[in-house]
């Protein structure tokens, strides 16, 4: 189990973040990282907090498609959107 | 597949007499005394990446600022007569500690600013200082010596007059592509897991759905690979069909979006492995292919963590991977290609080789460890590369790392220990301004016992000790 509870720079990402999407978020992290996360929120760091590398992201992505029936827009993704939950909420809310 | 072989020995990777960086300086700009400038641009996939379509990967800020600083590794590569350029001077206690141990290090030229987000190439362009001492390098027939040639290093080239020791970067990037490297083992006939080499959105369509039919719906795992993409990162490794097609759609929605549907990408059915294994050979000017070693490569999720060596291999795994160098360096030559490359193979559950998973036309990080194996490395002995995780909340200096690692590091005297091979990883991540958060940072080291029990129990030692300077409340 993993606990993390930070503060980040994207705290705009996290006021506005809205909490369906960063629910879907937080299921498909436990379903790509394989475990159970606990108190994760809009501003908890991806990398940094969660160790998720590179070749995990694509099957976030994946797992996000299916949580929110959308389509994800690979070429619109950028490094920023993936700082936080927030940030990647962000995203996915503009993606929708 | 190569039939299963008994009687496993342990191959000693035995550089050749001469020394490896010398054989390399000799076989590629043609002499023995050339002095080198040694660049350390890692992961320069991403600069033959650009242009190119492939999966959608991102990695974090903090990976990428590690990235750039290993750069250091070049250092420890170089001769007393050589050059290196860095991002930023390493620890005045860590050249002091290898000078200790009796290393002949080479000159360091630094750039004039540092950009954690930029590979040291990209620092040096914007290096006016920098650039100066380059030219006069050149002026004194100096070679520079990349990790591997992008166009970034062609610029350099260009703009400091300094030639490269090796061939322009499209030649470079070609050879690279893990399309050329199926096609070439298919061309040699060599042994390859089952996989379709995709250059366009319809291609990769067709093949997937080959894949599905051949490889996913019967149980067996596909990895889906960037043509250009670095060892272990750029990949997706799918176990399910609905997956693959999804992964298909994301793809083809990306390519039309941008209208052009060529992509670089392959599939390939997942092999079932035991070991990883690197392979080293230089390619000379004149054609010539100079077999240097072959090592245990450690692998976490395809991922690279390190090398064992000697390796364990049959005599007859050794002579396999021996003529499989002489047959790649050759159709490398051909092809225009000099330089040095490292090629991924692996042995299979049924202890089958595959020789040829993917080529690397560029220093391998099994590069960077030769001149200190040559100088320490004994008779007998065994060797670990390895990184080690820290997660600290202030910076680390060398002096402090060291009074913690103290009798682990290596006593040349009995050529047993712990030699630090990168320590600007350890705070290439670190923050302007702290702020009680912990980062990531790595710490590459190169560990040497007599036995393989002995180099267990100082890795062990090692890893505990470090563990203890990023949490020293534990």
């Amino acid at each position: 189990m993993t606990t993390v509870a930070h503060t980040s720079a994207t705290s705009a990402d996290a006021v506005s973040a809205d909490p369906q999407i960063v629910a879907a978020i937080v299921t498909a992290l436990c379903d790509v990282l394989g475990q159970e996360l606990t108190d994760i929120t809009a501003e908890t760091r991806l990398f940094d907090d969660l160790s998720l590398d590179s070749t995990a992201v694509l099957g976030l992505l994946m797992a996000l498609e299916d949580a929110l029936d959308m389509e994800v827009d690979p070429e619109s993704l950028q490094q920023h959107h993936l700082e936080s939950v927030g940030a990647l909420a962000g995203f996915i809310a503009e993606s929708r | 597949m190569s039939p299963p072989l008994a009687s496993p020995v342990r191959h000693a990777p035995a550089p050749p007499a001469a020394g490896f960086l010398d054989g390399a300086r000799r076989a590629l700009t043609g002499t023995a005394g050339t002095p080198l400038v040694l660049l350390g641009n890692f992961e320069v996939e991403d600069e033959w990446a650009k242009g190119e379509s492939g999966l959608p990967m991102l990695a974090g800020r903090n990976s990428a600022a590690i990235v750039n600083r290993m750069d250091e590794f070049a250092l420890l590569l170089a001769g007393p007569d050589d050059h290196v350029v860095l991002k930023s001077a390493p620890d005045a206690d860590y050249l002091d500690h290898l000078a200790s141990l009796g290393v002949e290090l080479p000159t360091v030229l630094v750039t004039d600013v540092q950009d954690p987000a930029h590979s040291v190439t990209v620092d040096a362009l914007r290096s006016p200082r920098l650039m100066a001492s380059l030219r006069e390098l050149a002026g004194r027939g100096a070679r520079l010596l990349p990790h591997g040639q992008s166009a970034l290093e062609d610029e350099l080239c260009e703009r400091t007059g300094l030639a490269s020791a090796l061939p322009p970067s499209p030649l470079v990037k070609s050879v690279n592509s893990k399309i050329y490297s199926r096609r070439l083992a298919t061309e040699l006939g060599l042994p390859l897991a089952r996989g379709w080499e995709c250059e366009t959105v319809g291609a990769f369509e067709e093949a997937a759905e080959e894949a599905v039919a051949l490889c996913v719906d019967q149980g067996r795992r596909v990895g889906v690979k960037d043509a250009y993409g670095v060892s272990g990162k750029g990949i997706a490794v799918i176990d399910d069909s609905r997956r693959l097609r999804q992964l298909v759609r994301m793809v083809a929605r990306g390519a039309a979006k941008r209208g052009d549907d060529r992509i670089a990408l392959v599939i390939e059915e997942w092999a079932d492995k035991t070991t990883d294994l690197n392979y080293h050979f230089t390619v000379g000017r004149d054609g010539s292919v100079r077999f240097d070693f072959v090592k245990e490569a450690l692998t976490q999720n395809g991922v690279h963590k390190g090398h064992r060596f000697p390796a364990q291999l049959d005599p007859g795994h050794i002579a396999a991977v021996q003529d499989a160098s002489a047959r790649i360096g050759a159709r490398l030559a051909a092809d225009g290609f000099h330089g040095v490359v490292g090629v991924d193979a692996m042995l299979t559950r049924d202890r089958g080789l595959l020789p040829l998973l993917e080529i690397n036309a560029r220093n391998n990080m099994s590069t960077y460890q030769t001149s200190l194996q040559e100088r320490f490395m004994r008779p007998g002995s065994t060797a670990l590369a390895r990184q080690y995780e820290l997660s600290p909340t202030a910076r680390v200096s060398f002096a402090r790392l060291r009074d913690r690692l103290g009798d682990l590091l290596l006593d040349p005297a009995t050529g047993r220990g712990l030699i630090i091979n990168n320590f600007a990883t350890v705070n290439a991540a670190a923050p302007a301004d702290p702020d009680g958060r912990p980062w990531t940072g790595r710490l590459y080291g190169l560990l040497l016992a007599g036995s393989t029990a002995e180099l267990d129990a100082l890795d062990r030692a090692v890893a505990e000790a470090v563990r203890k300077e990023t949490n020293p409340d534990d």
